[in-house]
C-alpha cells in the first residue's frame, strides 16, 4: 500500500484573498483523514488521552486509542492518499451545536430588508426556515470560528411560527446547508400572567380573557388539523391545506413540537398540553424548567434553556440562578441542551455559546455536561443526534480540533470539519482586521 | 359614658336649622363692593355659643367642658363651663368635641391649559410659574364639599400641572353668597412656587422627557430667575445700553425668591429636590408620596416642612401561585411597612403636615383618609401628632397660625364637632364651623324612635308597652292586676321608619284577638320624650293613643373603644438599604486587610506577581508584596484581618466605562438634539437590585451615561457600587473629572426610531457634526461674553447648555462619544482639534480599528464592545479585533457592557482581548480595570493594586480570565460588599422574611378583605411608583407583546447600545 501524506497544518491564518460572504464552501472530502494522537472528547464514549480519530466520506470510521488506530488503518483497503492531522497536544471535539437561532434568516437586526424570519400572521406552521436560510450569510462564517458548525433555526412570532430546520455551516445552496428541513414545529406558548407592571394599560380581566383566548387559538389551530387530516385521509379528493398538512408530521407521525416556554406556569401548562394531545414536546426556552425539573423529568420532556447570559427575572432571586440553572436541570435527570437567547440581536453572537456553557460551569456544572449540552444535548433535542453530537463510528465528521476546552475564552478553534470537508476559518472579520492591520504597518505604526 | 339624651337635645336643636333660611347673608368683614341682593336683604347675626362640648384647644390642650363663643366669623371666647352670652344662637354640644378646622396642606388644581403664545410666557410648555392657582375655577363646590366632609375648614390650593406649576393660594372651604366666584375667601395669594419633576412621555417630544431633564430644567430657571432681576435694572438704569430683557413673567415670579413647593413621587425624589434647593439658596418645601420609610435617615436630614400623603402602599397580590412567585419581598415589606411611614417621619424630627391629596381610592371620596391614619396611629404614630399635622403643623407651614389652627380667642372660627374622638373608627363628623358659619357634615342619628315607650290613651289610661328597635316593634299589654300569665308580646310587620314617623301594623288577631281579621295599622310620630300614636283598625275606627319614652336602652356601643386597654406601640422594624432582598444596614465597615497567598493581578507595573500579597490599610492599598517582600516585613498584624487566598487571584475592582445600571427616570433626555444640560447625577437611583448582581461579578466602579439619543446628551455620573448607601450621592466617585455623552450615526439620525422621526435635525452624519460645530463655537462665544460681563460687572446670563460645553473647550470636561463608523470618528477627532481639546474616550468605537492613529492623538481612549456586531448598518464593519488593533497601535482601550447583564461578568469580555488579537495576558485585564480608569480620569485613585489606590479588590477562585472562574469576594474602599458567604446569608434571610410576610398578608387578607377594595383598581395595585401617564404605553406593548411571542423576555432583548431601546424603555425606574 502506497500512502501520501498531506499534513495539514494546526495554525490559523487567515486568507487574504477571502472576504466575508466571499469565503470559498469547502469541497467534499475526496480523501480519507485522520486525527492523531490528540485528547479526544467523543461525548458519547467518554475521553481518550492519545485517541485518534478516522475520517473517510464525510463519515466517522473510527476513534479510539492511537495504537488501536494504526491496525484500523492498516485494515482500510485501496487507500492511496491520506490527510493526516498531527493533533498531538490538542483537543478533539464534536462541533460545536447553536440549537436556538435565526440564522441565515437575519443579516442585520435593523435593517428591516434583511429579516426573515417572521412570517405575517398568528398561525403559519406551513412556511419552514430551511427554504430561506441565506447561505451567503456573513454571520455563518464568523460563527465557526468558534467551533458552531450545526444550528437549529426557528422562525418566530405569533402562536405557530413555522416549522424548524437543522442547518450545518457550510454549503453553496440552502439545500446543501439543510440537514433536517423539518426538524419540528414551533409553538409559542401565550404568556400566562397577568402583569401590573406599568406598560400594561390592560386590566387584569381583559389579561385573563386575553390569555385564555390565545391559549384557545392554539388548541383550535390542532383540533383544525387533526379534523383536516381525519378528512383528508377518509377522502383524498379533498383539497389540500397546506397549514394543516404542514402539521401531519407532528399530529400524525410523531414528529417534534417546540414550545417556547419560559416562566413556570407555561411550562407547566405545556407538559400537560402536551401530554393531553400526545404530543413530542420539547421546551424552548425554560427559564423556570429547574422549578419544574421533577415534572419535566417524570414526563421526559426535553428541554432547550435558551441561555446562561440573562439576568434574573425577580428582584429577590439569587444573583446566579441562570447561571446555575443547567445544574439544577443536569442534577434532576432533565433531558436538556444549552443554547442561547436567540433572536436577532443574538443570532449574530452564537458564537458565544460555549461561553454560556462555560457561565454553567462556573455555577456548579460539571465541565464535561457542559460540553455535551452544546454538541450530543443539543442534538437530540433538535432529533439529529443519530447523525451529530459526538465524536462515534458511523456519524458525521462533524468536529473541532483546538488548543483547549472550548468553554475557555482565550481557546483557539484551529480546525473545523464539516461532514469531513476542512472549513474555512476565516471572515469578514478576520480579513477586516487583517486589511486594518496592514494599514498601520504602512504608517509604520506596527510591525509586522 | 356618653348620655344619649343630651345627644337626641342636639338634634332637637339642630333641627331648627333645617326649617330656618338659607344662610345667605352679608359678611361686614367684606371688603368686595357688595353684589345686589335679589329681594330684601338678608340679616346674619354670625352670633353663636356651642356650649358644654368637649373643646381640643389644640393637639393635648383639652377642656373638658367649655363654651366656644364665635361672633363675626372670629372666635370671641373659649370659656370652661363657660355660660353662653345673652343673644348668642346657643348650639348644645355635650358629648361633642370640637377641634380646631383641619387644614387641607396640599389640594392640587389642575388649571385649565395656558395660552402658549401669550407674551411674557416662557417657551417651555411645562414652565408656567406665573400662574396663580385660582386661575381656573379654583376648587370648585364640589371639591370644597368633599374637603369639608373631612372636616376640613381651610385648604392650601396648589397648582398640580407641569414643572413650575404657579403659585400657591390658602383659601377657606365655605362657600359664598356670590354664585361663581371662585373662591368664597381667599386667605392668602402667592403662598408658595410650586414646582415638580414632571416629565412628559419619553416619546412625545416634549421637554423634559426624563427626571433629569426635568431637573436641569429647573436649575436652569431659577438661575433665570435670579438673572433676569438683574438684567432688567440694568436695563432701567441704563437703558441706552443694555436692552431690555423680553418679558418674562415666571422669571418674575420666581425672582420675587418665595419659597419653593416641591412635589415628589417618591422619597428619592425629596432628596433630589433637597439638593437643587439648596443650590439655589431657596428656601423649600415638600410634599411627599408615602415612601419616605424606605429611606428614612436620608429623608431626616432634609431641612424643609414635608407635606405627607397618608396613602398606604396596598398588599401585594398573592392569592395564586404565580403571584407569590412573582411578588419582591420589597414588595411585601412595602405594604407591611407603609402604615409606619408617618410614625417614622414624626420620630425623624420632621415638620409633618398631612395631606388627602394621592389616595388611591376610586374616584374622590378618600374614603380611606381616615382608615389610613387609624392605620398609622396604630403603627406607632402619635395621635396627639397626627392632630397637629392637620392642624396647627399646616398653619404655621402656610403662615396663618395667627389665625387658624388653634380654638382659641381671635382665631378664624374654624371649627370641627364631631361625636367621638376624630381618629376614632365609630365617630361621625357633625358639622364644620368655617368663618364662623356652620356647615352640616352628618345629621345626629335619627334613633329616636328607639326605646321603650309606654302607651296610654289620650285619657291617659296605660294601656302596654311598645319595644321599638333599630327595625323590629314589638307590643306588650300592661299586665292586669293579678293576672295568671304573662301576656304576650305581638310583632309588629311591615315596619317603616322615616323619622320623626314611623309606621308599622300588627295581625289583628294578635292584637285583639280571634274574630278580628286582617291587619291594624299603626302610625306614630316621636317628638323628643313623646310618642303619638294614630292607629287604624280594618273597619275603618280611628283612634289616637299617646306613648311616653320609658327605660334608656341607650347607645350600647358608644365609649366601647375608649374602654380599650391602650395598645403598647409596636416595635419598629429596622429597615435594610435598600429595602428588600440584599439590603444592608448600612455600608459595611472598613477593614484592614492581608490578603496572602494568591496570584496578584496588578494592572500596575508590577505586572503579575505569583504567591503574592496585597495589604489594605484606611481604604487603600498599603502595599502590594511578593512572597518574599512579604517574609521580610516585620509586620504587626494586629488589628488586620488576613485572608489566605492560597490558590486564588486577586485583581483591581473592576472598571465599567458604559453603564446605564441605577439611572431614575430615564437614561435619554432625548427631546431635543444637543441636552448638555442634564445630568445623570442627579438620578443615581441606589435602590436597583442590578448594583447586587454587578458586584458579584466583581465590578466596583462605573460610569453612567446618558443615553445616545442626541448628538450632545448629557453630563456623566461615575459612582462606585457601595451598595447599601443611604444617600444615593453616598455612591458618587468624588473628585472625578466631569464627563458628557455625545453620540454620532444612526441613533441621533433617529435612523431606526420609525418612519415618524424624520424633521428633527440632524437627519444626516453632514448635519451631526455641524450641530456640534455649531454647539461649540456658541460656547466659545458664551465663555468670552461672560469673561467680559465679569470684567465689566455686567449682568450676565448662566445657561448651562453651553457652561457645559465651554468646560470642554477648557479641557475641564471629557466627552465620551458613542460612535461607531470610521467617518464620524475622524470628524470628531476634528472638531477637538479645532476647539482645542482633548476627547475623553469614544464610545463602542467599533470602527475604531479603522481610524486608530486618530483616536491615539485626540482622546484618551477608545470604549469598546469586545465582540457584538451586526444588529444595525452602521456596525457591519465591527470586529472583535478592534480592541487589540487599537491597541497595538496605542490606543488606551477598555471594554465596556451597556448592559446590566454583561456588567456581570467583565473579566471573560477582558478575555476575547486574548483570543481576538491576542493581547498579553495582563494587558486584557487592564481593558477591564486600568485602562477605563486612565479614560476617566480616575487612574490615581482606582484601576491598579498599587500602594496609596483605594482599595477596590476582588478575590477570584481562578484565573480571572477563566469563563469558569468565579468572583468570591468583591471589595470597595476596604469594605466587602459582597461574598459568597454573605450571599448566603442573604438567601436565607430572604427566605424567611418572604415566608413570613406571606403569612402575614394570607392572614389580613381574611381579616380585612375589604382593605384593598378602597385602594383602587386591582390592576393598577402594583405601580407603588406610578409613572406619568405615558401614551407611547401603546408601542410599548406592541414591542413587549412581540418579544412575548418570539419567546423573548423583555427585560432580556436589547437594541444593542446606549440603553436608548427597549432595554432602557423597560427599565421601571423610580
Amino acid at each position: 500500500m502506497r500512502m501520501t501524506l498531506n499534513i495539514l497544518m494546526l495554525f490559523f491564518v487567515a486568507a487574504p484573498a477571502l472576504a466575508q460572504d466571499l469565503t470559498v464552501k469547502a469541497p467534499a472530502q475526496d480523501k480519507p483523514l485522520t486525527i492523531i494522537g490528540g485528547t479526544v472528547h467523543t461525548v458519547s464514549g467518554g475521553t481518550i488521552e492519545d485517541g485518534t480519530v478516522v475520517v473517510a466520506d464525510g463519515i466517522i470510521l473510527f476513534v479510539g486509542e492511537t495504537d488501536a488506530a494504526r491496525d484500523f488503518v492498516k485494515s482500510m483497503e485501496g487507500v492511496d492518499e491520506w490527510t493526516v492531522v498531527d493533533a498531538a497536544g490538542r483537543h478533539v471535539y464534536p462541533g460545536l451545536i447553536g440549537a436556538n437561532t435565526v440564522m441565515g434568516l437575519i443579516e442585520i437586526g435593523a435593517v428591516r430588508a434583511t429579516r426573515d424570519y417572521a412570517e405575517v400572521g398568528s398561525i403559519t406552521p406551513e412556511v419552514r426556515a430551511a427554504v430561506s436560510v441565506n447561505p451567503d450569510s456573513t454571520v455563518i462564517p464568523v460563527t465557526r470560528l468558534n467551533g458552531v458548525l450545526t444550528c437549529g433555526v426557528f422562525p418566530a412570532g405569533g402562536s405557530i411560527p413555522g416549522r424548524a430546520g437543522v442547518i450545518r455551516m457550510d454549503g453553496w445552496t440552502w439545500e446543501d446547508l439543510s440537514i433536517d428541513g423539518a426538524a419540528g414545529l414551533i409553538v409559542n406558548w401565550p404568556n400566562m400572567r397577568v402583569s401590573g407592571r406599568w406598560w400594561s394599560t390592560k386590566s387584569f380581566d381583559e389579561q385573563r380573557k386575553e390569555i385564555e383566548k390565545n391559549i384557545r387559538a392554539i388548541d383550535e389551530a390542532f383540533d383544525l388539523a387533526g379534523a383536516y387530516l381525519d378528512a383528508k385521509g377518509a377522502d383524498d379528493s379533498l383539497p389540500v391545506d397546506l397549514r394543516w398538512e404542514a402539521m401531519r408530521d407532528a399530529l400524525r407521525d410523531g414528529g417534534r413540537v417546540f414550545v417556547r416556554a419560559q416562566e413556570l406556569d407555561q411550562i407547566e401548562a405545556v407538559i400537560a398540553w402536551g401530554m393531553k394531545r400526545e404530543l413530542d414536546i420539547v421546551i424552548v426556552g425554560g427559564r423556570d424548567a429547574p422549578l419544574a425539573a421533577t415534572l419535566l423529568a417524570q414526563h421526559g420532556v426535553g428541554v432547550i434553556y435558551t441561555g446562561t447570559h440573562r439576568m434574573p427575572k425577580r428582584r429577590d432571586s439569587d444573583y446566579d440562578v441562570i447561571y446555575s440553572g443547567p445544574a439544577a436541570l443536569e442534577a434532576a435527570g432533565v433531558s436538556w441542551c444549552l443554547a442561547t437567547t436567540g433572536g436577532s440581536f443574538q443570532t449574530p453572537h452564537e458564537r458565544n455559546l460555549p461561553y454560556h456553557a462555560a457561565s454553567a460551569v462556573r455555577h456548579g456544572l460539571a465541565h464535561d455536561a457542559a460540553v455535551r449540552a452544546i454538541t450530543l444535548g443539543a442534538a437530540e433535542m433538535l432529533g439529529v443526534d443519530d447523525r451529530l453530537g459526538s465524536i462515534e463510528a458511523g456519524k458525521s465528521a462533524t468536529l473541532i480540533v483546538t488548543d483547549g476546552s472550548p468553554l475557555e475564552v482565550t481557546t483557539t478553534v484551529e480546525l473545523a470539519l464539516i461532514d469531513g470537508r476542512v472549513i474555512d476559518l476565516s471572515s469578514k472579520q478576520t480579513v477586516l482586521a487583517e486589511k486594518y492591520r496592514e494599514k498601520y504597518r504602512q504608517l509604520g505604526l506596527i510591525e509586522d | 359614658m356618653r348620655n344619649f339624651y343630651i345627644k337626641r337635645m342636639w338634634h332637637v336643636v339642630a333641627g331648627c336649622v333645617l326649617g330656618a333660611t338659607l344662610w345667605v347673608g352679608v359678611w361686614e368683614t367684606s371688603g368686595q363692593p357688595v353684589a345686589p341682593v335679589n329681594g330684601p336683604k338678608h340679616v346674619d347675626p354670625g352670633y353663636h355659643a356651642l356650649v358644654g362640648g368637649r373643646v381640643v384647644i389644640e393637639a393635648g390642650v383639652e377642656l373638658d367642658r367649655a363654651t366656644v363663643v364665635v361672633r363675626g366669623g372670629v372666635i370671641e371666647s373659649v370659656i370652661e363651663d363657660g355660660e353662653p352670652p345673652a343673644g348668642a344662637r346657643v348650639w348644645e354640644c355635650d358629648g361633642l368635641t370640637i377641634y380646631p378646622g383641619l387644614i387641607e396642606a396640599y389640594a392640587p388644581i389642575e388649571l385649565p391649559e395656558a395660552d402658549g403664545d401669550a407674551p411674557g410666557r416662557h417657551w417651555n410648555k411645562s414652565v408656567t410659574g406665573e400662574r396663580g392657582a385660582l386661575d381656573g375655577g379654583g376648587l370648585g363646590a364640589d371639591g370644597r364639599k368633599k374637603l369639608r366632609k373631612l372636616g376640613f375648614a381651610v385648604a392650601h390650593a396648589v397648582p398640580g400641572k407641569g414643572v413650575f406649576r404657579g403659585r400657591s393660594a390658602v383659601v377657606s372651604l365655605g362657600e359664598d353668597n356670590v354664585p361663581g366666584r371662585v373662591e368664597a375667601t381667599v386667605i392668602k395669594r402667592d403662598v408658595f412656587d410650586a414646582v415638580s419633576l414632571e416629565t412628559g412621555a419619553w416619546n412625545s417630544g416634549q421637554y423634559p422627557s426624563s427626571k433629569m431633564g426635568a431637573i436641569a430644567l429647573i436649575r436652569q430657571t431659577l438661575a433665570d430667575a435670579r438673572w433676569y432681576g438683574t438684567a432688567v435694572s440694568a436695563h432701567e438704569g441704563a437703558p441706552s445700553r443694555h436692552a431690555r430683557p423680553e418679558p418674562a413673567d415666571t422669571l418674575v415670579a420666581l425672582g420675587k425668591n418665595g419659597t419653593l413647593l416641591f412635589d415628589t413621587a417618591n422619597e428619592l425624589d425629596v432628596l433630589r429636590v433637597a439638593k437643587i434647593a439648596n443650590e439655589f439658596g431657596r428656601r423649600f418645601a415638600v410634599v411627599g408620596s408615602g415612601t419616605e420609610f424606605r429611606r428614612i435617615d436620608a429623608i431626616a436630614d432634609v431641612d424643609a416642612a414635608m407635606v405627607v400623603p397618608v396613602t398606604m402602599i396596598p398588599p401585594p397580590r398573592i392569592g395564586t401561585r404565580g403571584e407569590r412567585d412573582v411578588v419582591s419581598l420589597r414588595r411585601m415589606l412595602e405594604w407591611e411597612q407603609s402604615p409606619t411611614n408617618l410614625r417614622r417621619l414624626e420620630e425623624a424630627g420632621l415638620d409633618i403636615s398631612l395631606t388627602s391629596a394621592k389616595l388611591r381610592d376610586k374616584g374622590d371620596d378618600k374614603e380611606s383618609f381616615y382608615k389610613n391614619i387609624r392605620r398609622a396611629i396604630k403603627a406607632g404614630l402619635d395621635e396627639d401628632a397626627a392632630l397637629a399635622m392637620l392642624t396647627k403643623r399646616p398653619a404655621r407651614l402656610l403662615g396663618v397660625e395667627e389665625r387658624m389652627g388653634r380654638v382659641a380667642q381671635g382665631m378664624s372660627a374654624n371649627l370641627v364637632v364631631v361625636d367621638g374622638g376624630l381618629f376614632d373608627e365609630e365617630r361621625t363628623i357633625r358639622d364644620v364651623w368655617i368663618d364662623g358659619r356652620r356647615y352640616e357634615i352628618e345629621r345626629a342619628k335619627e334613633d329616636a324612635h328607639v326605646g321603650e315607650w309606654s302607651v296610654a290613651s289620650e285619657a291617659g289610661d296605660p294601656i302596654g308597652t311598645l319595644t321599638i328597635e333599630e327595625k323590629a316593634v314589638a307590643f306588650v299589654y300592661a299586665q292586669d292586676e293579678g293576672a295568671v300569665e304573662d301576656p304576650e308580646e305581638v310583632e309588629g310587620q311591615d315596619i317603616r321608619i322615616d323619622p320623626p314617623n314611623i309606621d308599622w301594623v300588627f295581625d289583628t288577631a294578635d292584637l285583639i284577638g280571634e274574630g278580628d281579621d286582617g291587619v291594624m295599622l299603626f302610625s306614630a310620630r316621636v317628638s323628643g320624650d313623646e310618642m303619638r300614636i294614630i292607629t287604624e283598625h280594618p273597619d275603618g275606627t280611628v283612634a289616637r293613643y299617646v306613648a311616653e319614652r320609658g327605660l334608656d336602652i341607650g347607645d350600647d356601643d358608644a365609649g366601647s373603644e375608649e374602654d380599650e386597654v391602650a395598645e403598647e406601640t409596636p416595635e419598629l422594624a429596622e429597615l435594610t438599604y435598600p429595602l428588600g432582598a440584599y439590603g444592608l444596614s448600612g455600608q459595611p465597615s472598613q477593614r484592614d486587610v492581608l490578603v496572602r497567598g494568591a496570584t496578584v493581578w496588578t494592572s500596575g507595573e508590577r505586572g503579575i506577581i505569583e504567591n503574592g500579597a496585597v495589604l489594605f490599610q484606611d481604604g487603600k492599598v498599603a502595599g502590594v508584596f511578593d512572597a518574599d517582600e512579604l517574609a521580610s516585613l516585620e509586620m504587626d498584624l494586629a488589628g488586620i484581618d488576613v485572608i489566605d487566598a492560597t490558590g486564588k487571584h486577586v485583581t483591581p475592582g473592576l472598571i465599567d466605562c458604559h453603564s446605564h445600571t441605577g439611572i431614575s427616570g430615564g437614561v435619554n433626555e432625548g427631546t431635543q438634539a444637543v441636552t448638555a444640560e442634564v445630568r445623570i447625577f442627579d438620578v443615581i437611583n441606589p435602590d436597583s437590585v442590578n448594583w447586587y448582581r454587578e458586584l458579584a461579578g466583581g465590578l466596583t466602579t462605573v460610569n453612567q451615561l446618558h443615553g445616545s439619543a442626541n448628538p450632545i446628551g448629557g453630563q456623566n455620573s461615575i459612582v462606585k457600587l457601595r451598595w447599601g448607601a443611604r444617600h444615593p450621592d453616598e455612591m458618587r466617585f468624588d473628585g472625578a473629572p466631569g464627563g458628557i455623552k455625545f453620540a454620532l450615526g444612526e441613533n441621533v439620525k433617529q435612523s431606526n426610531w420609525g418612519e415618524k422621526h424624520t424633521t428633527r435635525y440632524p437627519q444626516t452624519r453632514m448635519g451631526v457634526e455641524t450641530i456640534i460645530r455649531d454647539r461649540f463655537t456658541a460656547a466659545r462665544e458664551y465663555a468670552r461674553a461672560g469673561v467680559i460681563a465679569e470684567r465689566d460687572k455686567q449682568p450676565f446670563r448662566r445657561d448651562m447648555e453651553l457652561e457645559a460645553l465651554a468646560e470642554i473647550i477648557e479641557g475641564r470636561r471629557l466627552v465620551h462619544c458613542h460612535s461607531y463608523r470610521q467617518d464620524e470618528i475622524l470628524m470628531l477627532c476634528r472638531v477637538a482639534g479645532e476647539f482645542g481639546f482633548t476627547i475623553g474616550t469614544f464610545q463602542h468605537v467599533l470602527e475604531g480599528y479603522k481610524v486608530a492613529e486618530a483616536i491615539r492623538e485626540h482622546a484618551r481612549g477608545g470604549s469598546s464592545f469586545s465582540d457584538w456586531w451586526a444588529y444595525k448598518f452602521e456596525v457591519f464593519d465591527a470586529n472583535p479585533e478592534n480592541g487589540a488593533i487599537m491597541h497595538e497601535v496605542g490606543v488606551v482601550v477598555s471594554f465596556n457592557s451597556d448592559s446590566d447583564e454583561l456588567a456581570r461578568r467583565m473579566n471573560v469580555e477582558a478575555a476575547k482581548a486574548v483570543k481576538y488579537g491576542g493581547v498579553e495576558r495582563s494587558e486584557a485585564l487592564k481593558f477591564v480595570t486600568l485602562n477605563p480608569a486612565i479614560q476617566l480620569g480616575i487612574e490615581g485613585r482606582v484601576g491598579s493594586l498599587e500602594a496609596g489606590k483605594d482599595a477596590d479588590f476582588v478575590i477570584w477562585s481562578g484565573d480571572p480570565l477563566s469563563s469558569m472562574s468565579r468572583c468570591e469576594q468583591t471589595w470597595i474602599d476596604g469594605r466587602r460588599y459582597f461574598s459568597l458567604e454573605e450571599d448566603v446569608a442573604h438567601r436565607e434571610k430572604i427566605g424567611i422574611e418572604r415566608r413570613r410576610l406571606i403569612q402575614s398578608l394570607l392572614a389580613q387578607d381574611k381579616d380585612d378583605k375589604d382593605s384593598d377594595s378602597a385602594d383602587g383598581d386591582e390592576s393598577k395595585q402594583e405601580m407603588v411608583d406610578s409613572p406619568p401617564p405615558d401614551p407611547s404605553v401603546e408601542l410599548l406593548e406592541m414591542r413587549y407583546d412581540y418579544l412575548i411571542t418570539n419567546g423573548l423576555d423583555p427585560y432580556d432583548a436589547r437594541c444593542g447600545d446606549c440603553g436608548c431601546g427597549i432595554h432602557s424603555v423597560f427599565r421601571r425606574s423610580n
